[in-house]
């Protein structure tokens, strides 16, 4: 049983060792971090969804090596002395792993890569899957809204990204799985949405979990010209 | 780690030591700060600037007005005092031969002695030891304080200067001095020709090798203005390329009159050899 849902962005900027002296993640970090704490209440185990190349569930003992993003040399984690045993979360989830661990997490946690590119067929096939996890289950969704929301933001402006972004933002704070689920992916994809993927999960485990019973955006700001949303869905 | 007076400093910082002329004739400031207020006004603005040390000369470099030990002092202790009393924690250096001028300037605050002649007076050191100042140790190949390089020659003058250098650091530490407070300083220009100042940059990984802290004194000279065909006041240019490259291959300290663009330059080379965090990266991260 689903207990919470939450979603995060996953910019790299989030990994403290990333952005040099200066910490221009750091409001975001605390909110993401407030959000997943507060979800974790009450929950047994935590499944982390996220974007990635392939749809794939990692081993939980996996963790984002950050130095591929850089980091002072000094700083930046070695390899794990055996890659093959512990390979390398990709980004989504990384930073997922991070976020647990940031707001205390001990429990179990399984981590799902969705496939930028997933069917309809997919999502349904992963929903049904987390739907039927038993015990307590938190379910953090890693996903950003669109990159194109400006002329400095990394795809340039596309003004279409607006009223998709603005949709999306009422979906999470209305608890609207419907739109989650059958969100435009030719569009979303077209607005850099890097979110997409999770968001059609969230929608779909929503859709077959039953409306959440409280939904909150808490967070909603594009400071580098992508959107960043947090949000939580109670069931 | 390098100790300089009341401070240490990591074996990773790069250290910008600000010149404070007190001399009526130097070459690139020419009396600009001669006057107390000025020179006081000086050091506010390069420790604004990010300078780490200020070097408080009362002597001209090359040949020009007669300044014996007398004046020198009444140009330098004075106003070593008027620093030391408005920056408490500045680490003040001044730039002398004479063991008597450097008594004076100790009891009044200093923290190094910067021996730019290369150890022509024997008796500095000892008063380094002394007042627990630091000392820089510098190749001069035994020129006469004050004379223009004529002719100057080697067989290998990156080897002269280890040789040298590095035996005046360990003459200093056998009199007293402590081993983390001896500099050693190549010295561009003094008894060298362009030639041999440019291999001094480009071979000075050798001299970093000794393992003594390597100052250098690079700012807007002779060599740069030879090297790039350029009068005093059009060298920063080429001063900064010439930093940048000391600063990659280990030289610690850096001694110039432009405080600002040599704290950018270093802080540039800090981040690309690994040492200091860029000061915002987002690019590309959001």
């Amino acid at each position: 049983m689903i207990t919470a849902a939450v979603l995060c962005p996953h910019p790299p900027l989030l990994l403290r060792e990333l952005t040099g002296r200066a910490d221009p993640g750091a409001d975001l970090r605390v909110a993401c971090v407030a959000a997943v704490a507060e979800a974790c209440e009450g929950a047994e185990r935590a499944v982390v969804i996220g974007g990635d190349d392939t749809t794939a569930q990692w081993d939980e003992s996996s963790r984002l090596r950050a130095a591929r993003f850089g980091g002072s040399p000094g700083h930046a984690s070695p390899p794990p002395a055996d890659a093959d045993s512990a390979p390398d979360l990709p980004l989504s989830l990384g930073i997922g792993r991070r976020l647990l661990d940031d707001a205390g997490w001990s429990g179990p946690s399984m981590f799902l890569g969705v496939s930028w590119e997933a069917s309809d067929a997919e999502v349904q096939e992963l929903a049904e899957r987390i739907v039927a996890i038993e015990g307590r289950v938190l379910l953090l969704i890693l996903g950003d809204g669109s990159a194109r929301r400006g002329e400095k933001a990394p795809g340039y402006l596309d003004e279409r990204a607006f009223d998709f972004d603005d949709s999306l933002a009422k979906a999470l704070d209305t608890g609207d799985a419907a739109s989650l689920a059958g969100l435009d992916v030719a569009l979303a994809s077209e607005l850099m949405v890097f979110g997409a993927a999770g968001l059609r999960v969230m929608g779909a485990v929503a859709l077959r979990q039953g409306e959440p019973s409280r939904a909150s955006l808490t967070y909603n700001d594009d400071p580098f010209g992508v959107s960043y949303f947090i949000a939580v869905w109670r069931f | 780690m390098l100790t300089l007076g009341r401070h240490s400093f990591a074996d990773t910082d790069l250290l910008v030591m600000a010149i404070v002329n007190r001399t009526r004739d130097s070459f690139y400031d020419h009396g600009a700060t001669f006057e107390d207020a000025a020179a006081l006004e000086r050091v506010h603005r390069v420790v604004e600037e990010g300078a780490d040390l200020v070097d408080v000369g009362g002597v001209k470099a090359g040949p020009g007005e007669e300044v014996d030990a007398e004046e020198e002092i009444r140009r330098t202790a004075g106003f070593v005092a008027s620093v030391r009393a408005e920056f408490p924690d500045l680490v003040i250096s001044v730039d002398t031969w004479r063991a008597e001028v450097a008594r004076e300037v100790c009891r009044a605050g200093a923290d190094v002695l910067n021996d730019a002649w290369g150890g022509h007076d024997p008796a500095l050191a000892e008063v380094a030891a002394e007042f627990d100042a630091a000392l820089v140790c510098t190749h001069t190949d035994g020129a006469v304080p004050r004379t223009p390089p004529h002719r100057p020659a080697y067989d290998d003058v990156v080897a002269a200067a280890v040789h040298d250098t590095v035996a005046l650091a360990e003459r200093a530490v056998k009199l007293g001095v402590n081993r983390d407070s001896v500099l050693v300083d190549p010295a561009h220009d003094f008894e060298k020709n362009t030639w041999h100042s440019l291999e001094l940059i480009r071979r000075l990984d050798e001299l970093v090798a000794t393992g003594w802290p390597v100052l250098v004194s690079l700012s807007n000279k002779d060599f740069v203005g030879e090297t790039l065909d350029l009068p005093v006041d059009a060298r920063v240019t080429g001063t900064l390329a010439a930093t940048a490259v000391c600063a990659w291959q280990g030289a610690r300290v850096f001694r110039v009159h432009e405080v600002e663009q040599t704290r950018q330059s270093l802080d540039m080379v800090a981040s690309i050899r690994g040492h200091r965090e860029p000061a915002l990266v987002v690019r590309g991260l959001a």
